[in-house]
Order: structure tokens, then C-alpha cells, then sequence
């Protein structure tokens, strides 16, 4: 065999396979892709802080935001003021805001709500059933439900206000958006 | 008749207990079979909270859900495909541990066996070709230049090309060698020979460089030339090894810090490997410094509730401390609370008016509220004029153009509105 031919075999094998341990460095071991997104929302029944229950069927027609929280997570205090906002703004837009308080003790969760004064729909999914259902895996997570019950959009970690707008307008649209969202997030347990 | 009715008395209770013990050993007989049908479905799931732990495996809570739920599944009479299907229509392909044999995941399935039979393949055609090299019997030499190679070993020779040479070295080492017990007398006389065929034609190569008519030597001409033609290809060799070497370096350095951050704890390990993690200082200290370090330590963990206490009490210590009044407003920043942040702020501000950390904060709050861009921007410029690691200095300038960029366009929507 040639010297440069038996050179070329092995920068051949060898390239790809740096190449391609480099691009599993630059992934996020933890991310999961959602299958959910463009699909029709898990039904689920939440019990709410205030007594009573939710029921997700029972707000067909209306654009879902659900967002998964726990007090002691920073990315959920840091967007917590923020969500309020804009439930504030876009109530009686025919969008509801529902809040499930997940991995977390009653007490701190009822403490965070008073803290920043949240006003929108909030309950616990004790054990988990819920999150599980929405392929959870991090923490705060985000979907959007358009008024045919299918998810439109999926965000893990904070989000931004703009952001926030513009993924409701899509969801009263129907327009599913292509790709996952992403801030800054804390992992579960 | 009292014995016998005692006696049915006791054959009755005795039946009962049969009974009842039985229907017990059923019971537990079937919760252990649940135990066991839950382990073998969870045991295929991936744990979403976990990396490389089954759901049967992790102790997280995450995972303690799922086993629960693919209990109560398997109770209501779901089977174990379609629980798994479940999982996977909610996490995707990646839950499972296992990749179905189908699309991208055949060839997960098939690539290890093909590296594998490409691999021992490889390995064998090699050996084949270094076996063959090995047992290639000495080509003939001529007993004349045979003879001339013992005289060399036996005496100090010279005028000898660096082949040469080190044939001739080899076999005195060999020599030595089986003096010393180390080679046995059949291994001794195979080697012998072998170097000694080698130097021969390696002194015919010397003495008759030119000589490479086809007639004659058919072997060694080859021989001579691949000789010859060696250190070329070991230059190659060399330089490709390097190339390789420099790449795949340069490939590390570049992403392996993009991808290891810090844990908590400050550390890459988390304390895994050195078994250190902070040594925690007792709140109730007066020790300024050593409360400002650890402050800052436990905000670089993420540990925001430990922060908050610790500056706080820094605070308690000395309330005029500019600096810890910008941690607690960058915590408060954190917690969602940029109004309570941004007076923090304007009281270290007070105190030393070019303090990089409130600054910083103080500029985040107001590029949050809305038409207070322009304040912003003029905050961190002042931070910008600071004495900053280069770092932060490419951080805070790459915000303020974005910042820049904003009020830009407000005021193009203002002037509009106006209009």
C-alpha cells in the first residue's frame, strides 16, 4: 500500500469520529426533545391552592399557558413577577394562565404566590403525574395549548417578557412553532 | 362424641389456617411478581433526572413516580408495551435505554458489530502480513559476506552504514542475551540467523550500491531500496502522527472548557474527587472578609438562599459595607424582586459611586423597565470607564450594544407614535 493512501484511511477514520465526539461536547446531556410539541395536550385534572379543581378539557377555546414551578427554583422566581405581568395584560383575552407547582411543600408554594402576588390559577401535582404526562425534566417548564387543546409551543427555563407575547399571539393563531425554547433552568430531582 | 366434635373443631380452625395462609402466600406471591414486572419495565426506561441511571435504578424522585406509575399501569391491566409506550410518547425514543432497531436506531444496533468485525478483520490481516514478514525464511547470502558479518561481531568494526551497524550491535546484544540465560539455544540460533542474513545483505547493499541489475539479487535490490526509501516514509509517519496530535489537542482544549462548567459547590467535580466541599462558616461570625467570600462563593454555587443569609449578616456587621449591599441587590435581582434590588443598589451607589457590581446590577434593573433604556446604557458605561477583567469587559459591552440596539428602536416607535 502507498504511504499516502494508508494516511488517507486514517485521517479518514479518525476524522469522523473526533468530529463526532466533538459535537457530543457541545450537546446538553440533560436535553430531551419534546414529542409533544404539534401534538394534542395530555388531559389532566389539577387541585388548585384555592380549593377546587381545573380541568384542562374544560378550557377548550381558549389558549392554555401552563407552567410548571417550584419555589425553591431561581429561574421560577426570576420569571415569577414576569408571568404575572402578563397574565395582567392578556386576561379576558381569552387566555388562561395555570400554574402546577411541582416537587415542593405546600408551604413554601402558597409563601412564593404570596411573595409575588400571583393572581392566576395555581395547584399542586402531587406525585408527579402531571409533569410526567408533559415529559418534564427540568424546571421551570412552559407549553402553550392553542384553543384546539394541541401544545404549540415548549420552553424550559425563564422566559422574557417579548418572548412571552409573541409565543400567546402564535397560540391564538394555531401556529405551532418548529422549535424548543430555552433559558435558564434547574434540574429536578 | 366431645372428642370428636373437638376434633372436627380442630381439623375446621386447622383448614381455615391452611387456607388463610395460603391465600396470604398468593398475596405476597403476587406483589413480589408486581415488584418484578415493575423492576423489568423500569429497568428499560432512561431516568430524566439522572444521567446514565435507569428508571428501576435511581433513587430520584422523579424516577420513584415512574416505578409507582408503571405499578399502578401494570394493576390496572396495561401491558408492558404499551406502558412503554406511554413513556416514550411523552420523552421521546430517548427514554428508552435500548434504541428500537428501526431508522437512526438500526444503526446504533448495527455500526458496533461492523467497528467491531472491521476491527478484528483489520487486526488479522495485519498480523497475517506481520507473520508472514516474520517467517520469511532468510533470503540466501552469500557464506563469504556471511562470514565477514561474524568477524564484525566478533571485532570492533567500522565503516559500516547505521544499518549496518546496528544489525551488527544487535547481535553482540543478542549474544549477551543468550549468555545470560535470557534466550533459549533454538530461539538464539533462529534470531542468529535472521540478523546475521540481514547484515550480510545489508554489507552486499553497502558494497555494491549501484548494482541493481535484475539478473542478479533479485531479494535484495528490493530489499536495498525499501531500505533506502525508509526514512522518507518515517518522516511521513512522524508528520502525520504530529498533525493528528495538534488536532485533536487543539479539538479538546476548544470544547471541553465550553462544556465543563462548575457544579455546585464551585467545583468541576463538585468535591467528587477531593471529597472537599466549602467549609461552611458559622452565620453567627463577625469575620467581614471571610463572610464576603463565602457569599460570593455560595451566589457562584447557586445557592442563593445561603448567599442572602450570609450577606445579610454581613450587613448586621457593617451596615455601610457597599459591597455586600450590591450582592444582596443582585440576589434580590435574582429573586424576582428588582425594585427592593435597585435601592440596594442605590445605596452602595451612595456610599462608593463607582462600584462595579452594583453597577452592573443597577443597570440590569432599569433596562427591565420599560423607557428606561437610556439610563441603562449611561449606567453601564460608567462600568464600562471601571477597571474590569477583560472577560466582564467583553460581557458588559456585548449587553450594552444590545442595549444600544434597543433604544434605537424605541425611539424609531416613539418618533412613529408620535407621528
Amino acid at each position: 500500500m502507498k504511504p499516502w493512501a494508508r494516511l488517507l484511511i486514517v485521517f479518514g477514520v479518525v476524522t469522523p469520529l473526533v468530529g463526532f465526539l466533538a459535537y457530543g461536547f457541545t450537546r446538553d446531556p440533560r436535553e430531551i426533545p419534546s414529542p409533544l410539541i404539534g401534538r394534542p395536550a395530555p388531559p389532566f385534572t389539577l387541585p388548585l391552592f384555592d380549593g377546587g379543581t381545573m380541568k384542562l378539557e374544560d378550557l377548550r377555546g381558549k389558549v392554555v399557558f401552563v407552567n410548571f414551578w417550584a419555589s425553591w427554583c431561581p429561574p421560577c422566581r426570576a420569571e415569577a413577577r414576569l408571568l404575572e405581568a402578563s397574565w395582567r395584560r392578556h386576561r379576558g383575552e381569552e387566555v388562561v394562565f395555570l400554574g402546577i407547582n411541582m416537587q415542593d411543600r405546600e408551604e413554601p408554594a402558597r409563601a412564593f404566590l404570596r411573595e409575588f402576588d400571583i393572581t392566576y390559577a395555581n395547584g399542586i401535582d402531587a406525585g408527579n403525574r402531571i409533569a410526567i404526562g408533559y415529559g418534564i425534566w427540568g424546571i421551570p417548564e412552559t407549553f402553550l395549548i392553542d384553543r384546539n387543546g394541541r401544545i404549540t409551543y415548549k420552553h424550559i427555563g425563564a422566559l422574557d417578557a417579548e418572548l412571552i407575547h409573541a409565543k400567546i399571539e402564535e397560540a391564538r393563531q394555531g401556529v405551532v412553532s418548529g422549535r424548543e425554547g430555552k433559558g435558564d433552568y434547574r434540574s429536578i430531582q | 362424641m366431645t372428642t370428636a366434635r373437638s376434633s372436627r373443631v380442630r381439623t375446621g380452625r386447622l383448614l381455615a389456617a391452611l387456607v388463610g395462609s395460603l391465600l396470604l402466600a398468593t398475596a405476597a406471591g403476587a406483589k413480589e411478581d408486581l415488584e418484578a414486572r415493575v423492576r423489568e419495565i423500569a429497568a428499560g426506561l432512561r431516568c430524566p433526572v439522572c444521567q446514565n441511571l435507569s428508571v428501576a435504578e435511581s433513587p430520584s424522585e422523579m424516577a420513584r413516580e415512574m416505578r409507582s406509575l408503571i405499578a399502578d399501569q401494570l394493576a390496572a391491566g396495561t401491558s408492558p408495551d404499551e406502558i412503554r409506550a406511554y413513556f416514550v410518547s411523552k420523552y421521546g425514543e430517548w427514554i428508552l435505554l435500548a434504541p428500537t432497531a428501526r431508522g437512526f436506531g438500526l444503526l446504533l444496533w448495527v455500526l458496533p458489530g461492523l467497528g467491531a468485525a472491521a476491527g478484528l478483520g483489520g487486526a488479522a490481516w495485519v498480523l497475517r502480513r506481520w507473520a508472514r514478514r516474520g517467517a520469511t525464511p532468510p533470503a540466501p547470502a552469500d557464506a563469504a559476506a556471511l562470514a565477514r558479518v561474524r568477524a564484525m561481531v566478533e571485532e570492533e568494526a567500522s565503516a559500516l552504514t547505521p544499518e549496518g551497524a546496528r544489525l551488527v550491535e544487535g547481535l553482540r546484544e543478542l549474544e549477551f542475551d543468550h549468555r545470560a540465560g535470557k534466550l533459549s539455544d533454538h530461539d538464539y540460533e533462529e534470531l542468529r540467523a535472521v540478523y546475521e542474513t540481514r547484515a550480510a545483505l545489508a554489507l552486499a547493499a553497502q558494497d555494491e550500491p549501484r548494482r541493481s541489475a535484475p539478473a542478479e539479487g533479485t531479494t535484495e535490490t528490493p530489499r536495498a531500496e525499501r531500505a533506502a526509501r525508509a526514512p522518507a516514509f518515517r518522516a511521513w509517519r512522524w508528520v502525520a502522527a504530529a498533525l493528528f496530535l495538534v488536532g485533536f489537542g487543539a479539538a479538546i482544549g476548544f470544547f471541553l472548557p465550553q462544556s465543563v462548567r462548575l457544579r455546585d459547590g464551585g467545583s468541576i467535580t463538585g468535591g467528587l474527587l477531593t471529597g472537599t466541599g466549602n467549609a461552611a462558616l458559622p452565620l453567627e461570625s463577625r469575620d467581614l472578609p471571610a463572610l464576603l467570600d463565602q457569599g460570593r462563593r455560595a451566589m457562584e454555587a447557586q445557592d442563593l438562599g445561603r448567599a442572602l443569609r450570609l450577606f445579610q449578616r454581613a450587613l448586621e456587621v457593617d451596615p455601610e459595607h457597599p459591597a455586600a449591599r450590591a450582592y444582596l441587590g443582585l440576589i434580590l435581582l435574582r429573586g424576582g424582586h428588582p425594585d427592593r434590588a435597585l435601592s440596594e443598589f442605590d445605596r452602595a451607589l451612595a456610599l462608593e459611586p463607582k462600584l462595579t457590581q452594583a453597577l452592573w446590577g443597577k443597570g440590569l434593573v432599569l433596562y427591565e423597565i420599560p423607557g428606561k433604556t437610556g439610563e441603562a446604557i449611561r449606567t453601564w458605561e460608567v462600568l464600562l470607564a471601571q477597571d474590569l477583567s477583560r472577560e466582564d469587559r467583553d460581557h458588559v459591552g456585548s449587553v450594552l450594544a444590545q442595549a444600544r440596539q434597543r433604544l434605537k428602536q424605541e425611539t424609531k416607535a416613539a418618533q412613529k407614535a408620535s407621528r
